[in-house]
């Protein structure tokens, strides 16, 4: 990077070409450090007061500095850009600093395995630069098979600089300095550029030269998550005798982030101060701890539980013999519903690399299943461990490479067999024409597909251009928090934003439509009629109806006092915990509030269970905790027991006692109940109200049927 | 006579025994009660009912019941059953009686009641026209509490004549108006004996969502799970001296004072480029937030964009909800009309839930089918498609190689018409859930060993050959040189080439030294370590690492050894 005295020169108001270098260099940094790619990278600035490299002798290569050596870039690097990288008060020679770089990277890739080398060049090309040696140069280039990149602070061309408008978006380049031509050194010097990177790389060579802005532009996405692909090599087989070679790989699959969270001490930050213990306990009263070797694993069947070892369990399950890819048999395409992919990936095969007696094997395969539009169906197993599927294998012939697409089908028990209300002919829901006309309109308007000039058409949203926005988004706040340990998260980037809506010139067309759809069909939000009745029932605001609940709580509670009088009751046990808590509340022998710790610390044992009987149970003990407590005027311990309850919900699945709840209504106690209740009556409403949460597939990891990437990890 | 007799109450014993053994796999929460009636002996919760064996109580099933039933089953069973169950006067009326008492004993909220009547007597009374009105009216009682009254005869000689008697007292086939689908008339015993060991789903939505068509358009939608990988069910963890179930509880706790870690006394941490980043749990989640949960309308394309290939996940499917947005279902058929008539899909942000990040969608329309029987094949609706992200597609190496003559082609053809059959979906089992349920079923009913399973995964080698006849060969004569074997290993080769280096390839399990480590950790090349060096030498300092994953090893050593 250039840090000469002329990168700060600018126009007022204008940020110096300096700036925007570094900024490209952090951006570039920031995408290396966040691939976790082996790419190693060099820093050598030139322009620099003082000078620092290996070839300086005799006033020669001067001011120039080697800042950082041929490695891994790292956060130290980012936070050396930030606050270190200063401008200097010396030019030098961008060709010395070529030099320099050529040696660089000569000198610390010896011994080293690389597939590319690339030097970068970040300049304004405002220095008198020696031409003689270019030559040289160039051919030692081209013998060390080094690639260049050049980004400037203005465009290549010079029209594009006159009118303004080069082929990136928004003003480019060029704006940087209005008004202003270049330099004679930096004419000579782009002239100079031109002429090595044709020399380079012919016409495409001068693709490589970059503006800054445009730069920054596309380094702001972060660099995709890259997979080295993984070959599966096998056979396909065809009955007994016919065997093709061939190799898979994985196409398509739902890329996951690389790492997962460690959890560290809040103070230290330290992971090593986190112990995590799991304990297993009985199911009684004390909770009786039990050691991990006196336990064994077993499975429901109907209301027993079948002990069923490990050990028995690998030794009876079902085992398949190996790799396969085994046609079952063909069948027309159009029997394959797309919507009954199954499985997380769609595998590429080709034929064996370099055996030219499979590649056409399988390309008659293939083209034969392509003109009879038809599909294979076939047994895969990835390897010996791991379950077998059923699958498709579609033909696919593209320009340069023919290949089968391979996607994993349903199994029987895959299937779920609901049936739905018919639409079409029901009288209620049928449209009628002018609303059908209207959704007619608001397709035509809303298409993503333009024809361009050419009459081609074009895709304007492809999905499969986007990059993930869970990871951009994960990386830049983990680099702000990085380099700004105590600012809060940042925002989403504005590119991001725009990249997932709508595009604007849909967004324009179809505003009409909408409105059309708007006024030709009535929708209404419903106010829940079951949430009505609930606040009738609990809160008992409609005096007339009678409150069956309560009425069937105080004959409990009569009860009690009859019990309570036989047996003194000191605590809340478990086989009758409703009526332990009710008489220990009118004993007072202990406090409202230990008796209540009592019966939430059951609450919480029964709903350990997860079964329905034991959830009536706990929905008694909830009821009876309201009722107390409102009669107490007490609805703190309620309220923020039902709130750290709803709160524990999803991670222990306990939705369909949560549902039990909204059937008895069982809501928070409001204002209007208990004084002291920071509760609204509508909030109160509104609590029990829950997202479902998706059903969460509890697959045993090393059962995971075969992924090519398996083996990625393990190398 | 009494051989006859015999054998049908065999079949129907093991209609019962595989009700039971189905629905302890399909859906083990479900209540059965098996009850007896016309019998001698008399057993029901109050004894108020004669000639009613209450053989099992309404309650959830287990190994016992089907090992009650085999012990009815045989010659022995046949001795078993005169002597403690007897056959006797009959009454459907009592029996139907005893059955609406148990149901009412159930504290529980039953979702759903069915009650099925076997029998070969189409007329059970023999003419009493007073029982068989008895038998009405409490039939009728039934109905009138949810009680879905099905049939379940058998043929019998002159066959079996409903209107006699029992078509007063089933339930009539579900009202067509009420939902207008059209349900197959009766099912069959056959059907019944037909074991399915499949985990039955309840329908339900796995979530309601606004579906936004922008402006504030706004209907909503049930999402729901048509198909997904169904797995094991999970081990559940026993006591190994008493069987007991255990829980477990799980806690952290401070390293060196020991102290319970609360939520709020933990953050998370990830590390890159050897810098470790720390966040709360909240800003963890806040992350993950782009907008509310829902589906927003971006706009439509032709079927022909979307791309075979481009599959990440199974499929979901989405209904209106009426209940939420009333005009909910009008707009939802306006739009599935046109849709599937201008052959286009609607591509939608989808938002399943807070703090989840979003993914783009295509809404595939589909419209209903029924089938022959017209019932109905594929529900109205879309079809929710997931589409990858940049990120999801992997950049190949694509092979080149030559192509396939026409005649070549054509001989396959040949070979692929030769094999052709009809998919449907549902006719594979999955072998491996298969075979674990007939273990659970082998240990749960004291049998030798379990059941057999047909692996219809394994293709049907014997028959393929023989259809095929001489085409194989014809076409291997046509692509491959004789001297080919594509069944030799391409990597036999590489060994040779290796074994030249010299057994000192073979590295033996080295450990790696403390300075070496330090050194690829100064140069930032731990990464060309393997997984199992980088794992023991995280042993040898007494690294605990939480992942195995390899960029997590490398990160927990560079931590440790930078210090």
């Amino acid at each position: 990077m250039d840090v000469g005295f002329s990168m700060s020169n600018s126009e007022p108001g204008q940020e110096p070409p300096f700036e925007q270098a570094k900024k490209v260099i952090q951006k570039f940094v920031q995408r290396q450090v966040f691939a976790e790619n082996k790419d190693e990278v060099g820093l050598v600035l030139f322009g620099t007061d003082g000078t620092k490299n290996r070839l300086a002798k005799d006033g020669q290569y001067e001011n120039i500095t080697v800042h950082r050596h041929l490695m891994m870039p790292d956060f130290e690097l980012l936070e050396e850009i930030e606050s270190e990288l200063q401008p200097g008060g010396q030019q030098a020679d961008w060709l010395d600093a070529l030099v320099v770089c050529m040696d660089l990277l000569q000198q610390e890739t010896m011994g080293k395995k690389f597939e590319r080398l690339n030097i970068v060049l970040l300049t304004d090309l405002n220095v008198q630069t020696s031409a003689d040696q270019l030559d040289v140069i160039i051919n030692s280039l081209k013998k060390a098979g080094i690639t260049l990149q050049f980004f400037l602070p203005f465009p290549l061309d010079g029209e594009d600089r006159a009118d303004g408008g080069g082929d990136g978006p928004g003003p480019s380049a060029a704006s940087a300095r209005p008004g202003k031509g270049l330099s004679s050194q930096q004419t000579q010097g782009l002239e100079m550029v031109k002429n090595i990177m044709t020399s380079l790389e012919e016409e495409d060579g001068l693709e490589e030269v970059h503006t800054f802005r445009d730069a920054l532009e596309k380094l702001s996405i972060f660099k995709r998550i890259d997979r080295r692909p993984m070959a599966w090599p096998c056979q396909l087989t065809i009955g007994s005798s016919l065997t093709i070679r061939i190799v898979g790989y994985k196409a398509v699959t739902e890329e996951k982030v690389k790492k997962s969270w460690t959890i560290v001490d809040a103070q230290s930050h330290q992971r090593d101060d986190v112990k995590r213990e799991t304990v297993y306990c009985l199911n009684d009263d004390d909770e009786t701890e039990v050691q991990k070797d006196d336990t064994i694993q077993g499975f429901r069947y109907g209301s027993d539980i079948v002990p069923f070892s490990k050990v028995d369990e690998d030794q009876m399950k079902y085992k398949s013999d190996g790799k396969c890819f085994s046609v079952l048999g063909f069948t027309k395409q159009e029997l394959i519903r797309r919507h009954q992919f199954m499985g997380s990936q769609v595998v590429k095969v080709f034929a064996a690399r370099d055996d030219e007696h499979a590649a056409v094997a399988l390309s008659a395969l293939i083209r034969a299943l392509d003109s009879l539009k038809m599909a294979a169906i076939v047994r895969y197993a990835y390897d010996r461990r791991s379950n077998p599927q059923v699958g498709a294998a579609f033909p696919c012939i593209k320009e340069k490479y023919e290949c089968l697409l391979y996607v994993q089908l349903p199994f029987m028990e895959d299937l779920r067999q609901f049936t739905f209300p018919m639409l079409e002919n029901n009288k209620k829901f049928t449209p009628s024409e002018s609303q059908l006309s209207a959704a007619d309109a608001l397709i035509d308007s809303m298409m993503l597909v333009e024809k361009d000039e050419d009459g081609e058409s074009v895709d304007v949203f492809k999905v499969n251009h986007i990059p993930n926005p869970q990871f951009q988004r994960l990386f830049q706040c983990l680099h702000h928090r990085g380099v700004n340990p105590d600012d809060p998260l940042p925002p989403v980037e504005p590119w991001l934003k725009r990249a997932l809506e709508r595009p604007q010139a849909v967004s324009a067309r179809c505003q009409a439509p909408l409105q059309d759809v708007k006024t030709k069909f009535p929708l209404k939000v419903v106010v829940k009629k079951k949430e009505q009745k609930t606040s009738a029932d609990v809160f008992g605001s409609s005096a007339d109806e009678p409150d069956a609940k309560r009425v069937k709580v105080d004959e409990e509670m009569e009860f009690n006092l009859a019990e309570i009088a036989a047996g003194n009751i000191t605590s809340v046990g478990s086989v009758n915990p409703v009526r332990d808590f009710c008489a220990l509340v009118r004993q007072k022998t202990v406090s409202f509030d230990q008796a209540c710790q009592q019966l939430t610390h059951r609450i919480e044992q029964l709903l350990g269970n997860r079964s329905p009987e034991y959830y009536m149970k706990s929905i008694a003990c909830i009821q009876a905790f309201r009722d107390q407590s409102v009669s107490s005027g007490n609805a703190e311990l309620f309220n923020s027991y039902m709130q750290s309850l709803k709160r524990s919900v999803p991670d222990r699945n306990l939705q369909e006692f949560w549902d039990l709840l909204i059937q008895d209504a069982l809501t928070l106690i409001s204002k209007d109940e208990v004084d002291g209740s920071t509760i609204s009556k509508q909030d109160a409403n509104q609590f029990l109200a829950f997202e479902q949460k998706e059903e969460v597939q509890a697959a045993p990891v090393q059962e995971d049927t075969g992924d090519v990437d398996d083996l990625l990890d393990m190398m | 006579t009494k051989t006859m007799r015999l054998r049908r109450t065999k079949r129907i014993l093991e209609c019962v025994r595989s009700v039971y053994t189905s629905k302890i796999i399909s859906s083990d929460k479900d209540l059965v009660a098996l009850v007896f009636y016309g019998t001698e002996q008399s057993k029901n919760p109050r004894n108020s009912f004669k000639h009613v064996y209450v053989y099992h109580d309404l309650d959830s099933p287990g190994s016992q019941r089907v090992l009650d039933i085999d012990k009815l089953l045989g010659e022995k069973g046949a001795q078993f059953a005169e002597k403690t169950i007897g056959s006797g006067e009959t009454s459907l009326g009592e029996a139907l009686w005893c059955c609406s008492n148990l149901y009412s004993d159930i504290k529980l909220r039953l979702s759903h009641k069915r009650l099925m009547i076997f029998t070969c007597r189409d007329d059970p009374h023999g003419g009493d026209g007073a029982k068989d009105r008895q038998a009405r009216t409490k039939a009728a009682d039934l109905k009138e509490t949810g009680v879905v009254i099905d049939l379940m005869h058998l043929t019998k000689p002159g066959g079996f004549d409903v209107s006699l008697f029992f078509c007063d007292i089933v339930s009539p086939p579900e009202d067509e108006s009420e939902l207008g689908l059209q349900i197959e008339p009766c099912r069959k015993l056959e059907d019944l004996q037909k074991r399915v060991r499949a985990k039955e789903l309840k329908k339900r939505s796995q979530s309601r969502l606004t579906f936004s068509l922008g402006e504030g358009v706004n209907l909503a939608v049930g999402v729901y799970v048509l198909a997904r990988t169904a797995t094991k069910p999970s081990a559940v963890k026993l006591h190994r001296d008493t069987n007991e179930p255990v829980r477990t509880k799980t806690r952290y706790f401070h390293a060196h004072n020991g102290g319970i870690l609360l939520p709020n006394d933990m953050k998370r941490a990830q590390v890159y480029g050897k810098k470790q980043i720390v966040m709360e749990k909240d800003e963890v989640d806040e992350i993950k937030k782009f907008d509310d949960p829902g589906l927003v309308l971006m706009g439509f394309k032709p079927m022909d964009r979307l791309k075979l290939h481009h599959h990440i996940r199974p499929a979901l499917f989405i209904y209106p909800e009426e209940e939420q947005i009333s005009g909910s279902s009008c707009v939802f058929t306006a739009l599935l009309l046109k849709c599937s008539e201008k052959n286009v899909f609607a591509l939608c942000r989808y938002i399943p839930r807070r703090n989840t990040p979003p993914r783009f969608v295509a809404l595939v329309p589909q419209r209903e089918e029924l089938d022959q029987s017209q019932t109905q094949a594929t529900p109205p609706g879309f079809n929710v498609i997931f589409l990858p992200f940049a990120d999801d597609i992997r950049t190949l190496d694509a092979h080149v190689g030559p192509t396939a003559s026409d005649e070549q082609v054509d001989k396959m053809k040949e070979i692929v018409h030769k094999l052709r059959f009809k998919y449907k979906s549902d006719s594979f089992e999955n072998p491996v859930l298969q075979q674990h349920y007939r273990n659970l079923e082998a240990l749960a009913l004291n049998m030798l060993e379990p059941e057999p399973i047909e692996d219809l995964t394994m293709p049907k080698v014997q028959m393929m050959d023989a259809r095929l006849g001489p085409l194989a060969q014809e076409f291997k004569d046509l692509v491959y040189p004789p001297d080919y074997n594509p069944e030799g290993k391409p990597a036999a080769k590489r060994k040779t080439a290796e074994s030249g280096g010299g057994a000192a390839e073979k590295k033996p399990k080295a450990e790696i030294s403390e300075e070496e480590l330090k050194n690829h950790v100064a140069n930032s090349t731990l990464g060309k370590l393997t997984v199992p060096v980088l794992k023991d030498a995280c042993k040898q300092f007494g690294i605990r690492t939480t992942g195995t994953k390899k960029q997590e090893l490398i990160d927990a050593l560079t931590m440790q050894l930078s210090k």
